[in-house]
């Protein structure tokens, strides 16, 4: 049986593809068997990752699985292998759960679409491209999952062509996406010159001892085009176009799925194939591309008018949050990084689907139209606000966890080095999440709170199919924060241990005499002490019992509701009519009315307008934070002029970055 | 190791660049994009070259230890890399006509309705 | 069974939740006193505070039409068990708190969640004018939280020099490196961190003249527009709890080595030394500037006030 088990992360990946093709084939008839089909390859792919775990993260095996079975000869691999340590496999837990939500989720959000059958066809190739860039041992096959997903992803992203700009921005994220693409692929020829290999293993043992100017430079190439796939700065424009005009579904996967492979790329490219993340250049530089994306990102996000731009350019500010954890070289970084890369897929998946409900039951995504759906629309409205809790990092929801380990790694850190640069990354790390914070209040704020706009009085809330795989996220958002110290037991140490434990990778492919032979390191996490024992059980405890404490004392010193009393007259007892006053019967007849005004015609339930005419006047999207934006709008301004919507300009930013990158390469690494 | 054949392909990805860097026609973007493919698939080729080396196209008998041929595995990974660039080329090439049908427009500071 | 009684003990009376409110109405009333003093009036008793909530109480609450009532009737509340938590994280002279190893951080945090507590309170009315107040509530959170977190840094630094990280995120090592080293305070490289944080202090409470968010001149009270009744009563009465809570935080921070061992003279101590501090930065602001325009209050706090911390957090860092 645990024979078949190495053979898992093959038939998951081909299950994918098998179903993308078979959905093809079967699908275009009837929606049935293709939704069918199309579940049973999600969920067979998503129930063999979990079958992995047993041997993966509890036994601490490392999967090696050769294509064909062609087995290294001489010591040199010859075949294309596929392995499976704890890294892969955390990331592929993190890629089949996200697929499945979304798949789930399509079967209803899409359903007004046609050519649907074309739709489940790129979609289950686009998981099956990704499963298999985390899964592969082999270099030249991550390159080439990187085209499928970066093909089917256009391809996906331009679906609604209809739709004002998808054209546009499936365009430019195709053209800038290949410049990064082709750098992977420069970086792979450079790395084959040198060592002649190209399976990752032997590659790991090949360059402990044997790395110079050439290999620099593919670290170069292989970095930027890893980056170019989580959307770094300065490529992040391209997530926020293709983000916005993404079906929601879509958006899910490439924000939390693509982005996460780029994020893996850059990992198993420092931590395993190069190792030189202990030396200061690399961690400087790792560490400055994700501060930039997160700062920059953030402060974007304010400009926006547009719902999902919006949540796109947080997404970004997120992947640099990991990406700057990553950077920081111990063991402690890593374990964050990796928590909030997966915190960030579960509620930022959940965000961009409460961000397609809305759009598929309003047709709108404009900040400054929408306003007030809470009242049409409570559910989303209860799942946008623990998504955007999280983001902020709110306790007691995981984005709060991970961030607090990112803080306490980065401060750690400057500490051991003495180094201040590290300080001012902690310090704009927590800055970056009150801005996160202040962004998701205005958009809260715009869409949800705030006066409905008499456009959008028909709304109804979103169906039951497409609120389940929300609530599967939001359950897992809550779950993961408040067990914050089993998450990190079972599901990160493992992978820290697996990413710095290169000796195990490489002995699992190659065979433990040849990692011997060439003197790869075994080293395995240092042990990680978390500063705060944070305990979230103790809190709910704690603000339990205060909280009943003051609803009972709330509960007995309530008021009796009073009732409406009518006007003067209508208790006039029956006595002497005294000269002047109003007939009594006329006047109860006129209490009488009054006392039948509901609540609804009531005025004092009105808002308050300090003595105008009531009107629809919501102060949300644009109007908001006008005192923050005054003082930064030579910033803004720039910003916005730079992220200028032309194509040639993005490609220049990516291709500067490039150079900027090689240089550095070339002179101090 | 031919000099001259990696001084070409640097040179190949760099006018590419330079293409879809500056160049405003979505045509000529779509070609600097397929230059960089060329000059991409030109290093690869090139990287597996030895000097005085044969095809390394063998019948059972004719394969010795002897035989001295050029390595294949960058063959491979050029022919796969052909076909992506085939299939990257085809795909902005049909988002070009769907974009012209839309926009009404090839160029590409007129085609920025999204932006900021 | 005595753990018990006296864990509720700790939690209900002392420093626990009737300890937290009579002392924050306490410290309002008499801030009230003194603003009026100083400006040559009467002004109103120092109870007042307690009328005022009394009074709030015994009045019809008014749920608008287009409030959500869930989390406009819970907003208030939220409010007032999450200040109610913070406080038991600061130890008060004697270190009676319930401290762990990272409670500097869920103080921060749970000092946030207040802000945001009110945030979704005033977005749960529906009013035009509460959304104006929310963005302002969330502008001035901006505003102070750089300097904040880096005054805490600062401290942390300071008293966690001999621990393993180089920093501590622990109140009750904070309040044990000051009794073993002297105040806080006493340290010169504090003093610039010490004014920041007196400057934080009524940013973070809301007090004029940095209570941009309840102008009640500007955008009829903002944030509290809609509230009426019990609510409105817990709102004022978790403003007052904010200045026990922040004037604490000062206390523990930068005077925590004086303590007497005796309970009643170290309850004494701080009560004495809470009103010091609100009278120094928040009174008497009060009594003299206008309010500040919400985009003064952004550039003063992220140019002036970030650069004293700042200063202080260079000047421990040199000099470990």
């Amino acid at each position: 049986m645990s024979e078949f088990i190495s053979n898992f992360p093959i038939l998951a990946i081909m299950s994918l593809f098998l179903g993308a093709f078979i959905t093809s084939l079967l699908g275009r008839k009837n929606a049935v068997v293709r939704n069918v089909i199309v579940f049973i390859s999600m969920a067979l792919a998503l129930i063999m990752m979990l079958a992995l775990i047993k041997p993966v993260f509890i036994e601490g095996k490392v999967i090696g699985y050769w294509l064909g079975n062609w087995a290294p000869v001489a010591d040199w691999a010859i075949g294309i292998g596929l392995e499976v340590d704890a890294l892969s496999l955390f990331f592929g837990l993190i890629i089949t759960v996200a697929v499945f939500v979304s798949g789930t989720y399509s079967f209803t959000y899409m359903s007004h679409d046609d050519s649907l059958v074309n739709y489940y066809t790129l979609f289950l190739m686009l998981s099956g491209s990704v499963l298999g860039l985390v899964l592969s041992g082999d270099l030249f096959n991550m390159f080439v999952m990187i085209e499928i997903m970066t093909f089917t992803a256009v391809a996906l992203t331009a679906f609604r062509n209809t739709y004002e700009g998808a054209l546009e921005g499936a365009l430019k994220y195709l053209v800038v996406g290949a410049l990064g693409s082709s750098s992977v692929l420069i970086g792979t020829a450079l790395i084959y010159s040198q060592l002649h290999t190209l399976n990752l293993a032997q590659i790991t043992a090949l360059l402990t001892n044997d790395q110079n100017i050439v290999t620099g430079i593919a670290f170069a190439f292989l970095f930027i085009g890893f980056g170019t796939k989580a959307f770094l700065f300065p490529f992040h424009p391209l997530a926020a176009d293709a983000h916005a005009v993404a079906p929601a579904s879509i958006s899910l996967m490439i924000s939390g799925v693509l982005t996460k492979c780029g994020v893996y790329g850059i990992i198993r490219l420092v931590y395993c194939l190069y190792q030189n993340i202990d030396r200061p250049f690399v961690q400087y530089l790792v560490t400055a591309f994700g501060a930039v994306s997160m700062f920059i990102c953030v402060t974007m996000a304010f400009n926006q008018h547009n719902f999902k731009r919006l949540l796109a350019f947080h997404s970004i500010s997120q992947v640099g949050y990991v990406i700057t954890a990553v950077g920081l070289g111990t063991s402690l970084g890593l374990a964050s990084g990796l928590y909030h890369a997966m915190n960030h897929t579960i509620f930022k998946g959940l965000l961009f689907l409460t961000a397609g409900a809305v759009q598929h039951m309003t047709g709108s995504l404009d900040l400054d139209e929408l306003g007030g759906l809470s009242k049409k629309m409570p559910r989303t409205c209860i799942l946008f606000l623990i998504g955007a809790a999280s983001i902020s990092g709110l306790p007691p929801f995981n984005g709060f966890g991970s961030k607090w380990m990112i803080y306490q790694a980065a401060f750690e850190k400057s500490s051991q080095t003495g180094n201040v640069f590290f300080l001012v990354v902690c310090v704009t790390a927590l800055i970056t999440s009150v801005l996160t914070l202040a962004s998701f209040v205005k958009v809260a704020q715009s869409v949800f709170f705030g006066q409905l706009n008499p456009k959008f009085e028909n709304t109804k809330e979103v169906p039951l199919a497409m609120r389940i795989p929300m609530w599967i996220l939001a359950i897992l958002c809550i779950v993961t924060g408040i067990f914050p110290g089993s998450v990190a037991n079972k599901l990160l140490m493992p992978a820290v241990n697996a990413a710095t434990n290169t000796r195990a990778y490489v002995s699992a492919m190659m065979g433990e005499a040849y990692a011997a032979a060439h003197q790869v390191v075994h080293a395995g996490a240092a042990d990680v002490q978390l500063i705060g024992v944070y305990s979230p059980m103790s809190w709910m405890l704690l603000l339990l019992s205060i909280t009943s404490a003051v609803c009972l004392v709330a509960v007995l010193g309530s008021p009796e509701k009073k009732k409406l009393e009518p006007v003067v007259g209508a208790n006039v007892p029956n006595g002497p009519m005294t000269p002047g006053s109003i007939p009594v019967t006329s006047q109860s007849r006129e209490a009488d009315e009054r006392e039948l005004i509901t609540d609804d015609l009531d005025p004092k339930y009105e808002s308050f307008f300090s003595g105008e005419h009531a009107e629809y006047s919501q102060v949300g999207g644009s109007d908001l934070f006008w005192g923050f934006k005054k003082n930064w709008r030579h910033y803004f301004s720039f910003m916005h002029e730079w992220h200028s919507g032309i194509l040639n300009d993005y490609a220049l930013y990516g291709a500067c970055s490039l150079a900027l990158t090689l240089l550095l390469c070339v002179l101090f690494l | 190791m031919i000099i001259m054949n990696y001084i070409a392909s640097f040179i190949l990805v760099g006018l590419g660049i330079f293409c879809i860097a500056t160049k405003r026609n979505l045509l000529k973007i779509c070609i600097g994009s397929g230059l960089i493919d060329y000059g991409c698939n030109l290093l690869i080729v090139s990287v597996g070259f030895h000097d005085g080396g044969t095809a390394p196209i063998f019948a059972i008998r004719e394969l010795t230890r002897a035989s001295f041929f050029v390595d294949p595995v960058p063959q491979a990974l050029t022919l796969t890399s052909i076909v992506i660039g085939a299939c990257s080329t085809a795909m902005t090439l049909s988002l070009i006509i769907m974009i012209k049908k839309q926009y009404g427009t090839l160029k590409a500071d007129k085609i920025r309705r999204l932006k900021g | 069974m005595t753990n018990v009684l006296l864990y509720a003990v700790h939690l209900f009376l002392f420093p626990g939740l009737l300890f937290i409110v009579v002392m924050g109405l306490l410290l309002a009333g008499i801030d009230r006193k003194l603003v009026a003093r100083m400006q040559n009036r009467v002004g109103a008793s120092i109870l007042q505070p307690w009328y005022d909530f009394l009074k709030c109480c015994g009045k019809e609450t008014i749920i608008p039409r287009h409030a959500r009532k869930g989390l406009f009737l819970g907003a208030p509340v939220a409010c007032f068990v999450i200040l109610i938590s913070a406080a038991l994280f600061i130890p008060v002279f004697g270190g009676l708190s319930m401290s762990f190893e990272g409670d500097v951080v869920v103080i921060l945090y749970l000092l946030t969640a207040a802000g945001v507590a009110i945030i979704v309170g005033s977005a749960a009315s529906g009013s035009p004018f509460a959304g104006v107040g929310l963005s302002r509530e969330m502008v001035a959170m901006i505003s102070y939280e750089l300097p904040f977190v880096l005054v805490l840094l600062a401290v942390g630094a300071l008293c966690g020099q001999d621990s393993a990280y180089g920093v501590t995120f622990s109140m009750d090592e904070i309040v044990r490196w000051q009794t073993e080293n002297g105040s806080s305070l006493l340290h010169p490289a504090m003093i610039p961190a010490a004014i920041a944080m007196l400057f934080v202090i009524p940013c973070e409470i809301g007090m004029h003249p940095f209570d941009i968010a309840e102008a009640e001149t500007e955008i009829s009270e903002g944030t509290l527009t809609e509230y009426s009744g019990a609510p409105l009563g817990v709102f004022k009465l978790c403003h007052c709890v904010k200045m026990y809570v922040m004037t604490a935080l000062f206390c523990a921070l930068f005077l925590g080595g004086l303590s007497t061992g005796i309970l009643l003279v170290d309850a004494l101590l701080e009560v004495v030394f809470c009103i010091i501090v609100t009278f120094l930065c928040m009174t008497v602001p009060h009594a003299i500037c206008a309010r500040f325009k919400v985009e003064q209050v952004f550039k003063f706090y992220w140019t002036f006030v970030s650069a004293l911390a700042l200063i202080s957090l260079l000047l421990v860092w040199i000099m470990r």
